[in-house]
């Protein structure tokens, strides 16, 4: 009895009920008005939705392959399966909606905060201070303006994520004092490969590192060790095959920077214009410009504007007015890399070392900065930044009292900047964002399937363009075609770079010009076409606008 | 074995700057652009009228293409021209030697605040082979007199708080800086502040007389500037122009609609956030910590004319130095002199974008040459830094660290040198070849050829559309054209663009083939998009091989 009541008043400790104000928040944060904010889904997040659907119904993808675990075929793209699986029983409670499709993403944003409270306390074993670094990396984590918006889409990166950050911190649990948790880490590294293909890259390079850090540490645990050695492989072993596959290559090659000529070409002209000397073929030696290619990449992902100011210039992952950080984290977020080096606690060598493998994937791809494909070095910048703010508050503590003026005005101006620009951010991102960014998140679908759901009776045909992308998978999630339905009368092709088209089922048809020519003799048709495309002197019967008052999609018949 | 030989590497230093900065200056880069020829030009016309093109006597701004440039360049040009004529290599002569003397006054700054030799000459090296120095200390730009005065005015206050009188020619400097480029304007009066915060406890406890006369002396120097500025207000729109936010109604676009949203949901917090101020604050904000960009540092530069092809401002073998620098600077244990010495290069370190904040194509090469040369103190701080680590390391261990040192060393030095062979050849080699276009070439031979058909036509008409904008100054450039006759000729009109323009039997125009008088007495100098027919009597290519100029036949 005595100890449950000791247990009781140990877990309402200060402590405990600053982490759970500081979740509740993060909660609020991520999954208020989810449904409705950002405005629409986008069609990865649709084809999440979906799938979930089908693997609920009868085990199938949409297009009918049972149970499918190293890949989704969807648009060609070859997804990898995890998050369709962790959006089944999401969608089968709320619905096949916005809002269980991205339950997945939001719910485990919120888990990563928690998580990083744990991490951030273990990496800082050994500070009195790990409580407070805990806490405030902890608290900018919930409020970071990347984590939230990526925690408010279905993107499966914010699952993988968690992923690693859970993987980590289970591995430093277990080499300090509880072994069996390497088979924990394990696995949560091997679903990560499940789930985002960046961090099929991030994942490896994270564990051999680790791997190589404590071999001292794991030789002492050999048999835990082994034992997560075998049973990572044992998970790993059903994609491995996949992985080798032309398909995984290919889209890989299609966003890479390695195959770019001109590196080639302008290497060539350089040796040239050194009238083919030695040394010159060896100063621009191509594999000298695809490195430096690289490192180009590799950089913009840490330009400061795109951290602290404009962010990523993706609407999808920015309000475009905030940076993936905080302005306000700046000073703290390089006072916290100063003093991580100069005061050495704990691991951490192991925050700057995590950050700069976790870009590594994202740098050789030709988008960059991309704040999706380096969300895994997450939450290293938001520990960094406690860290800054920790010693900060320590520092203002310590003042001595003569210097109280001081001290206020720090202190008032910190709050000041904080929560001015927090509140920027939210205003922005509650208020502004859905309106501005509605084209973005491919807005306009619903309201125009609903339609055509509404007046289907009417016609024998109906038509959608694909100049918004992918219609066919918005049509079957808003009307809740069940997969058996879809798979009977399915009209696919598959080109030769695996793309996959869906052209029609049922009594709908999709496609760009085509779909804008005369029916046949007696077939009435209903057309869905973005206003640019729709041809003069036809009937114009609905058009249905984006959030900021522009048409996305017009329905006309003949 | 440092103080025996320092004087030997001092003069090596200086003698390597000079080599980089002076060997082929009137060929590489290839050809002058605009404002290197204006600055030429101008001097030419005061050697020999005492006036500039506009007829201005003794000009403290030069009006030139109404960017207003601050004149010191112009006459510092005069000596150079005088001897060697108007030529590119004498035009751009000034810049190189100041570009060598900032090498030997960076040394002794670094020398005087941090008491440390080697660091002195470690920093000076950096700077004489710093890509971004050699960058505009070989053509005409104003902004590297502007940096060597900058630098100048530090050294001579630091040692002036130990002899005062000194402090008098360091407000002199001062005073000239902001005669040498706009930049300056903003920085020099901030870098004064920061250097008498800095050290204002050993400033304010030397005799007043001397504060008084250098005070007095600043103030006597900027005058004239300050007099023109006032009484030409159009001077102003040059900078106007070159603001971020000077088209406001693209800059403010989505601002007014959130504006307009908020009005309609009376969301007043909305309009205090949405407001255009916060906007202006954020873009200044934004620009500002674009110049800490490392890709732009290391590997892209900007405009094509700022760096060389390939490279970007600084090696990239000098990056992990310059963290340490940072890191070890920052948390340095100095004594008093040298605390404020490294307070004045961090304070230098972040003052050094604020002019170019907020304005447009930014990051800025020129406008923020001021950054040097804390980049290179901080990098020479970190060698030294790294060198004693090592040293602590080796003796701590005797195992795989020290066996595998020298080959790490090595393989280091390996790409240092290699970075360094690759950076010469991109800017003496591959320069010419890939930027030529952006370098405006092709004037020499066009009017080479013109001045040999010259005879055979009555009217030569030259397109001043892009990519020949202000084509006339090169004309008046090469040709050496009389500047007494032209500021008769010219009616001291403005050349600028898409205005119509001429002296003797030239005209600056756009050519519209179409509406041309053809006759054969008539010769039509014009850009590859202008041309719509005629006989081609002389194409110009650029090095690459692309068309950049077509001469052709009415």
């Amino acid at each position: 009895m005595y100890r449950l009541i000791d247990i009781m008043k140990k877990a309402i400790r200060k402590e405990s009920l600053l982490l759970l104000l500081i979740i509740s928040i993060a909660t609020v944060l991520r999954f208020w008005h989810l449904g409705i904010n950002p405005p629409s889904l986008t069609w990865d997040e649709v084809a999440w939705g979906y799938n979930a659907y089908s693997i609920g119904i009868d085990g199938k993808d949409e297009f009918g392959r049972f149970l499918p675990y190293d890949y989704l075929e969807s648009f060609g793209d070859f997804k990898p399966p995890l998050y369709a699986y962790l959006d089944v029983l999401p969608v089968k409670v709320f619905g096949l909606n916005e809002f269980a499709t991205r339950f997945p993403s939001s719910l485990f944003g919120v888990l990563s905060v928690l998580v990083t409270y744990f991490l951030v306390k273990r990496l800082f074993y050994n500070s009195k201070n790990k409580e407070m670094y805990a806490l405030a990396a902890t608290g900018v984590l919930a409020i970071s303006p990347w984590h939230i918006m990526l925690s408010r889409a279905a993107f499966e990166a914010n699952v993988a994520s968690f992923f690693i950050m859970t993987g980590i911190w289970l591995f430093l649990v277990a080499v300090e004092e509880r072994p069996w948790l390497l088979l924990l880490s394990a696995i949560s590294f091997v679903l990560s490969l499940y789930t985002f293909n960046s961090t099929r890259i991030v994942a490896p390079l994270l564990v051999i590192f680790l791997g190589l850090v404590f071999y001292k540490k794991l030789l002492n645990v050999k048999k835990q060790a082994i034992a997560a050695v075998i049973i990572g492989l044992l998970l790993l072993a059903p994609i491995l095959g996949f992985l080798r596959s032309p398909q995984a290559a290919l889209r890989f090659q299609e966003v890479n920077i390695f195959t770019d000529s001109n590196i080639v070409k302008t290497a060539n002209r350089q040796i040239a214009n050194d009238h083919n000397a030695w040394w010159s073929k060896i100063i621009h030696n191509r594999r000298v410009g695809y490195a430096e290619s690289f490192l180009k990449h590799y950089f913009d992902n840490l330009s400061p504007e795109f951290l602290f100011v404009h962010g990523d210039g993706n609407f999808k992952f920015s309000t475009q007015n905030v940076g993936q950080l905080y302005l306000w984290e700046l000073p703290f977020f390089i006072a916290g890399i100063l003093f991580l080096i100069k005061r050495r606690e704990g691991y951490w060598w192991l925050i700057p070392i995590w950050l700069l493998l976790a870009i590594i994937p994202a740098a050789t791809a030709r988008e960059t900065p991309h704040a999706l494909r380096i969300e895994s070095s997450l939450p290293t910048f938001q520990i960094l930044t406690g860290y800054g703010a920790s010693l900060f508050l320590f520092y203002l503590i310590s003042l001595p009292r003569k210097k109280i003026m001081l001290k206020k005005v720090l202190l008032g101006v910190f709050s000041v900047a904080v929560l001015g620009n927090i509140t920027f951010f939210l205003h922005s991102l509650f208020i502004q964002y859905p309106r501005e960014s509605s084209g973005e998140w491919q807005y306009g679908y619903k309201d125009a399937i609903a339609y055509a759901k509404s007046v289907e009776g009417d016609y024998d045909q109906i038509r959608l363009t694909d100049e918004l992308g992918r219609p066919y998978i918005y049509t079957l999630f808003y009307l809740r075609i069940t997969p058996q339905e879809f798979r009977s009368t399915q009209l696919v092709t598959r080109d030769s770079f695996g793309f996959v088209h869906v052209n029609g089922f049922a009594k709908y048809r999709f496609g760009s010009d085509e779909i804008n020519r005369n029916p046949e003799e007696g077939k009435r048709t209903l057309i869905i076409e973005i206003p640019r495309k729709v041809p003069s002197g036809v009937r114009i019967l609905k058009e249905f606008p984006l959030l900021n008052g522009d048409t996305a999609l017009e329905a006309y018949t003949f | 074995m440092l103080r025996r030989y320092r004087l030997l590497f001092l003069i090596g230093i200086i003698f390597f700057a000079a080599v980089l900065r002076l060997y082929q200056l009137g060929v590489t880069p290839v050809s002058p652009d605009w404002d290197e020829v204006a600055l030429g030009y101008n001097a030419y016309s005061i050697i020999q009228t005492g006036k500039d093109e506009y007829g201005a006597f003794l000009p403290v701004v030069l009006r030139s293409y109404d960017d207003y440039k601050p004149a010191l360049y112009t006459y510092l040009a005069i000596p150079p021209i005088f001897v060697f004529g108007l030529t590119v290599f004498a035009t751009r002569l000034p810049s190189a030697i100041f570009g060598i003397l900032t090498i030997f006054i960076t040394y002794l700054l670094i020398r005087e605040v941090f008491k440390k030799e080697s660091l002195a000459l470690i920093t000076s090296f950096l700077l004489a082979i710093s890509p971004w120095h050699i960058q505009f200390s070989r053509v005409a730009f104003e902004t590297n007199i502007g940096l060597s005065l900058n630098i100048l005015t530090a050294y001579l206050f630091v040692k002036g708080l130990k002899k005062p009188w000194v402090l008098i020619l360091s407000a002199f400097s001062a005073g000239l800086a902001i005669y040498a480029y706009q930049s300056e304007k903003v920085f020099t009066p901030l870098f004064v502040l920061v250097l008498v915060l800095i050290f204002a406890r050993q400033l304010f406890s030397l005799p007043k007389k001397y504060l008084l006369t250098a005070a007095i002396t600043g103030i006597l120097v900027v005058t004239p500037m300050f007099v023109y500025i006032t009484s030409h207000k159009e001077a102003l729109l040059r900078a106007q122009a070159t603001l971020a936010f000077s088209d406001q109604t693209s800059f403010l676009k989505n601002q007014i609609k959130r504006v307009n949203y908020d009005h309609l949901r009376k969301d007043y917090l909305g309009l205090v956030l949405d407001n255009r101020r916060v906007l202006f604050l954020l873009t200044g904000v934004g620009g500002y910590l674009s110049h800490y960009d490392l890709n732009w540092l290391f590997f892209k530069g900007d405009l094509t004319r700022h760096h060389a092809p390939g490279m970007g401002l600084m090696y990239l073998w000098e990056l992990p130095f310059l963290l340490i620098g940072l890191y070890a600077l920052f948390f340095s244990r100095l004594e008093s002199k040298e605390k404020r010495g490294k307070y004045l290069f961090f304070a230098w370190f972040l003052l050094a974008p604020v002019p170019a904040a907020f304005t447009s194509d930014l990051p800025h090469a020129v406008r923020t040459l001021n950054f040097l040369p804390t980049f290179q103190l901080f990098t020479a701080w970190g060698i030294l830094s790294a060198v004693q680590m090592i040293r602590v390391y080796k003796e701590r261990k005797g195992t795989i660290f020290s066996k595998l040192f020298p080959v790490f060393v090595l393989c280091f030095l390996f790409f240092a040198v290699g970075n360094f062979a690759y950076y010469l050849n991109q800017y003496f080699v591959q320069q010419n070849y890939f930027y030529s276009r952006d370098w405006q070439y092709g004037y020499a031979d066009t009017v080479d050829y013109i001045k040999k058909v010259d005879a055979d036509y009555d009217k030569i008409v030259v397109s001043n559309k892009q990519p020949l904008d202000d084509s006339y100054m090169f004309f008046l450039f090469y040709l050496k054209y009389p500047p007494e006759k032209y500021q008769r000729e010219s009616l001291s009109k403005s050349g600028g663009y898409d205005i119509r323009h001429s002296f003797g039997k030239f005209e600056f125009r756009p050519v519209h083939w179409d509406t041309e008088v053809k006759k054969d007495t008539i010769l039509y100098v014009e850009g590859v998009s202008e041309y719509g027919g005629g006989n081609i009597v002389k194409p110009v290519d650029f090095l690459d091989g692309t068309p950049a100029i077509k001469i052709v036949q009415g």
